[in-house]
This record gives C-alpha cells, structure tokens and sequence, in this order.
C-alpha cells in the first residue's frame, strides 16, 4: 500500500516538474516576443516575422508577433509590463508614455541611435526619445492627417478633383456643394467624415488640424499649462467653425459609422486621415478613386504633426535584451525600411527613401512634400497625453453633440487639464 | 487558541465533525481569499496611495477620495449607471417574472424545454458579442431596427448616437442578455411551489390574479429579492457591452463608474484614483444589497 502511495506521488512530482519546467529548458528555437496594436496594418506587422527568419540564422531568435486589438491594448500592455512574466521583448508604442510615465523602456544603444537620429527627417527626430535620450524606433512617416478625397462626388458637384481647396473658407464652400440631403433632410453623402464615436483622445486628435489652422494650441509650449491655449479665443473660434460643420452648414453628420467606413463606402467626399490610410482604401475600397492634398489653411497651416508618435521599444526587463536590440540593428537599414512600409502602403521612416520611386509614385507625395515644408505644428508628448486628450476631446465631443457652446466647455476641459498637470 | 488547538488536535467526535466541516469549506474560503479578498484588500490600500506602476508610490492619506468624489466626470458616471440600471433592472426582473409564468402554463415539457432554452441562449451568448450584434441591429443606416420603422413609416431613430436614446438602447442589450438566466431562477422556484396550494385557493374562490398576488409572489420573495440584488450588481458593473459599442459615447453620454475605472487606470494610468472608484462601487454595492436584503427579505415556507 505504502510503494503504491510513494509510487504515485512520483508520478505527480515527475508530471508537475515538466509542467512547471521553464520553456528553455526545452530545445525549443530561441523567441523574442514583439506585440503591437497596429492590427490595421497586418503585412507591416508579419515582416518582423519574415525578417526574423533570416535574422534567426544568424542569432538563433525567431521574432514572434503578437498583434494585441487596438481597442484597451494599454491595459494589456500594462498588465504584462508590470507583472514581467508573459511581457514582451519589443513592443510597440509611445515613448512619452511607456518611457516617461513609466520606467519600462531599456535605453537604446548608443551606435544605433546614432544611426536612427541621422536617418530620420528633421522633424521627427524627437520621436522616440524621451528627455533626450533614444528608446524607441519611429515606425510611421506620414502620422499626419491629409485631406483625402473621392474625385468622382468632386466631379458630380462640379468641383475640380485637381484643384482642391486650400483654404478654409473654400473648403467649407466645397463641403457645402458635397453634401446630399434626402427629402426628409437627412444627408445621404456629406461632405466631411468626422470623428464623434470612440474614445475622446481619438476625437481630440481628429480636431487639432483644425485648432492649429486657426492658430491655436491645446498646451502651453513647456506643457505645462491649459488653461489660456485650450481655451484660447482662437480655440474657441477653431471649435465653433468644427461644430458648426455638423450643427449649422450640415456639411457633417453624427450618424454615419467611422469616417473610413463613410469614405469607403462612399458617403462621404473628404476625410482627414494619415499615410497608412491610402493603403487601406486600395485594400478595402478598390473601387473609390481617390487623390490626396494637404489639409486647408486658416491663420496657419495645419503642418505635419501628430498626438500618436507611435515607436517600437525594447522592454528594460527583458531576458533577451541583448538580442532584442540586435533584430532592430538587423532591420534599422533604408532598404528594410522602404521593404517593410511598401508592403502595407505605407510611408517609409528613413530620409533616404523620401524620393524614392515608391514614394514618389504614391499619391500623398506632393501633399506629404508641401506639409514637411510646412512650420512644424505644436507636440505634445506629454506623459499624461491621453488623460489631457480625454478632457479636451469630451469638449469637441459635448460641442458637436450641441451639449453647450464651445466657450464653457473649453474654458472646463482647460480646468480639468490643469489639475491633472498639477497632480 | 484553545478552539484552534481542538480542531488541529481533536479530542471528541464533535470536535472531528466540527474539523470535518472546516476542511469541506476551506478550499471555498482559500479560493476566496485571493481570488476576491486579497484584490479587495490591495485595492482598499491602493486608494491611499498615489501609484505609479513601473515607479514609487506615495502614501497620499484621503486625498484621492476627495479628488475622485468631487469630480464632476465622476458623478456624470455614477449618474449614467444609476440611470442605466433604473432602466435595466426593473424592467429584467418583471419581464423574467412574466416569461416564467408563462412557460410554467405551458403544459407540453418539450415545449417548454425549447421556449426556456431560446430564452437562456442571449445569457450564454459573450456579452462583447452580444453587444456586437445589438450595435448592428442599431446601425442607423443597415441596422435591422431601423429598416423595420422604415417599412412602418416611421423615421429612422439614432439609437446609439443619440445623447437621449443611447442608454435606454444599452438598457434593452442588458435585458435581452440577462432575461433568460433570471427566467430559468423564476422558473425552478415556480416548479417548487406545491400544486395544492393553489388547489385550496382555487376552492376557496380566489381568482388567478389574486392567486398571483396572494400566493405565487409571497412564495417567490426570496427567488425575487435574489434576482433584483444579482440585477443591480451586474448592471452597476456594466462594462463590456457599453464598451463595445459606445466606449461611453456619444459625449460621455453611457460612460458608467467601471468604464470610468477602467480609463483611469490603464489609459490616464492613475491607479490610486481607480482604486478609489473600486471601493465606492464595492461600498455601493454592499450597503444597497444589505439594505434591500433587510427590506424585503421574507421567510418563506411552502
């Protein structure tokens, strides 16, 4: 009875102790976890996969992509940082965020830093960096909004898809002609596609081309302040004119789904939307033909400017860190830049490739051109960027909604804005 | 002491039954306590701290509470969940109530197999999916709703995008997701209650509805005050739903005190504050359940 006893509790131990048994214990290939959130851009996403094939001759690492959903991907993100099992080696995001809020970022070596901070165009040669010191590896040119439109309901309206509005005042005299309402008065296509579903900080970003184009700005330049910016005559006046698009001229609607869904779907003649986007609608929407210009101007051209600076990272915890910034000094090269964003349509990151006949080819060449030659347009990559984009983005919301007058609820949204820099 | 000592070290055959007993529930309370106490207690002490994850953290006393309880964006949730589940809860329990008595005439047991099972099928459906298709059904411009008015002359409703409309439309996705689970509880303690009962009010002249308010809802007190707690509890942690379909939109119109916490914590990163949000709802929750206990708890015996 006893042997029977002792028997099966070896059997238990042996069954625990490879089941517990870490992996490398194991002769399984060598893995370097990397999670993004880009789940939009899927080729983008899989040459890491690819590249990290050839790169596992070398080292003996595979690089295994995670693509986490878009939709709370912080919360996941967060979890595993803070918990270090099940974390990645590299991930993907904003460096003011993960580096500066939190101290997860590993500091990128000195030698390829050198060579990011040569191959990058000027103006994003902050990206990545947090107090000056490199963590991350920009991924996105062209994170800038440009205005896309569909030249077929240009056509229809009498516009000329060639010659696209360039300022404001135009701009809604087009959006105007765009706009087709039903016999009830509903609008059937409109003009403009905005964003008024999703998360504020989304909605926020979607507005600032316009805040900017009037000249204002959502933070004091240090960063330090709101009020005084956020809810600056020029803000309130950028408000009003955003509003106004979807309460006065109707040029916009609140109903239509996402604006890539109305754009794709042809509901919509413009949209504000980045590089990656023109990618999307060859995929999506083949059918939409479409040219790119640079967004309209006001006071001020809306410049090349973003809140999502998104890079890939190496986490500080890392077991693999060595190796991990090894795979991204074996793909930081102009050819595996230009290779990796010509895959998904999108803008490659290195100076070198701006001209080349990928890009050149490309329709946001000239808009993307005359928008870098643009007066870079405020940053502002603040640890707190997403809470100080949530308290502004609920006042252009509640303003679209006609919740109240843009005034009020700015002078709020500054209010609030300034309690959490203070806190 | 002298108790533990006896239970470690029996002396009695009711000492042996009384440790018997402990052993039977200790795995229950082992899994409780991490699963459910220790993230109570740790939440209760992040509340007092100013927290910063990946960095230090500093002990902040009551400040967190008075920041997070004079927050108007904070009240709006609260008062956006309070309203969601005056919506919600009412209307879950009484239409549960009326399905149940229902399906407890029907006199065909396959029938009633296959009515309660389409009933239950939503509560076994993921409350993302569910959410999903109701977002769907909304859609103002391909959603079936809406091409149902249509084809009755009335004008299409914005059900989601309208500040008005957008939480008596999340209302409606909690019911259908819910009712079938609060049926199938109303429905077994209906099969419990003795025929002969109603045998002797039915020979003591009592009408059905008499019979319903006299008889069938006395004996269903506790099934009932059981169903309202479970309602109230789900509805006040509503998350996933409004999450996958508004995101608290439009205008913070259907943010609730959870999707509320959740951006608190893992969007603004400020886990103290979220903390705080964490033990209102837990406090919330336990004093209207003891007071609603305590109210209409009635012993019942058949």
């Amino acid at each position: 009875m006893r042997s029977r006893i002792v028997c099966a509790v070896a059997v238990v131990a042996a069954t625990l102790t490879l089941a517990l048994a870490p992996p490398t214990a194991w002769t399984q290939p060598k893995k370097l976890v990397f999670w993004t959130h880009w789940e939009q851009n899927p080729e983008f996403n899989k040459f890491y996969e690819t590249r990290g094939k050839d790169f596992a001759q070398k080292s003996g690492y595979e690089v295994q992509v995670v693509t986490v959903p878009y939709q709370g991907y912080e919360a996941k993100y967060l979890a595993a940082l803070v918990g270090k099992s099940g974390a990645p080696d590299i991930f993907m995001g904003m460096t003011h965020h993960w580096c500066g809020q939190y101290d997860f970022c590993d500091r990128m070596p000195a030698d390829l830093a050198k060579t990011w901070d040569d191959s990058l165009p000027k103006y994003m040669v902050s990206v990545g960096k947090w107090k000056g010191v490199r963590y991350g590896t920009p991924i996105e040119h062209g994170n800038f909004q440009q205005m896309y439109i569909n030249t077929e309901t240009f056509k229809k309206a009498g516009l000329d898809p060639d010659k696209p509005p360039k300022t404001l005042d135009d701009w809604l005299a087009a959006m105007k002609k765009l706009t087709v309402l039903d016999a009830k008065g509903e609008p059937t296509q409109v003009g403009f596609a905005l964003r008024h579903k999703g998360h504020p900080v989304g909605i926020a970003d979607k507005f600032l081309p316009f805040a900017h184009a009037y000249g204002a700005r959502m933070l004091s330049p240090n960063l330090e302040r709101a009020t005084g910016f956020a809810n600056s005559p020029e803000m309130v006046a950028a408000l009003q004119f955003y509003a106004d698009l979807v309460q006065k001229h109707k040029v916009a609607s609140l109903v239509f789904p996402t604006p890539e869904d109305a754009f794709g779907q042809k509901r919509a003649a413009t949209i504000f939307r980045e590089s990656w986007y023109f990618g999307w609608v060859k995929k999506n929407a083949p059918e939409v033909s479409f040219k790119v210009y640079a967004l309209p101007c006001a006071k001020a051209c809306p410049g090349a400017g973003n809140l999502f600076p998104w890079t890939n990272m190496v986490y500080k915890n890392s077991a693999s860190k060595p190796a991990a910034w090894d795979f991204i000094r074996f793909i930081s090269n102009a050819k595996d830049d230009l290779d990796q964003h010509q895959a998904q349509g999108i803008l490659p990151v290195w100076t070198a490739n701006l001209d080349s006949p990928y890009v050149k080819a490309r329709p946001d060449y000239q808009s993307t051109q005359e928008m870098l030659k643009q007066p870079v347009p405020p940053e502002y990559y603040h640890p707190k960027s997403n809470e100080l984009a949530t308290a502004f983005g609920e006042a252009v919301v509640a303003a679209l909604y006609g919740k109240g007058q843009p005034k009020p609820l700015l002078d709020e949204a500054a209010a609030k804005m300034d309690r959490a820099l203070k806190d | 002491m002298h108790d533990v000592w006896r239970l470690v070290a029996p002396r009695s055959y009711l000492d042996r039954q009384r440790r018997a007993g402990l052993l039977f529930v200790l795995p229950a309370l082992v899994y409780f306590a991490l699963v459910f106490l220790a993230p109570l207690v740790e939440s209760v002490i992040g509340s007092f701290y100013r927290t910063v994850p990946g960095g230090e953290s500093r002990f902040v006393g009551l400040r967190l509470y008075e920041k997070v309880l004079t927050d108007s964006t904070f009240w709006q949730a609260v008062g956006n969940t309070v309203s969601l589940l005056l919506m919600s809860v009412p209307a879950t329990v009484v239409l549960a109530l009326m399905v149940a008595l229902g399906l407890h005439r029907l006199r065909s047991i396959r029938a009633r197999s296959v009515w309660t099972a389409m009933y239950f099928l939503p509560f076994a459906v993921s409350l993302v999916a569910a959410a999903l298709i109701w977002q769907w059904m909304y859609d103002p411009l391909y959603g079936f709703l809406n091409h149902l008015l249509g084809r009755g002359g009335v004008p299409p409703l914005h059900w989601l995008q309208s500040l008005e409309m957008v939480r008596p439309s999340l209302a409606i996705v909690n019911v259908w997701v819910r009712l079938g689970f609060d049926t199938i509880i109303f429905l077994a303690a209906l099969q419990a209650i003795p025929a002969e009962y109603y045998e002797a009010a039915s020979i003591d002249g009592a009408s059905r509805w008499q019979a319903l308010r006299r008889l069938t809802l006395p004996l269903l007190n506790p099934q009932i005050v059981m169903v309202t707690i479970l309602e109230l509890i789900f509805n006040f942690k509503v998350f996933d739903t409004v999450y996958a379909t508004t995101q608290g939109g439009p205008a913070g119109a259907s943010q609730t005190v959870i999707m509320l916490l959740y951006d608190t914590a893992f969007k603004y990163f400020r886990l103290g504050d979220a903390s705080v949000m964490a033990v209102f709802v837990f406090v919330s929750l336990l004093l209207v359940t003891l007071a609603q206990w305590r109210l209409f708890r009635r012993q019942v015996e058949y």
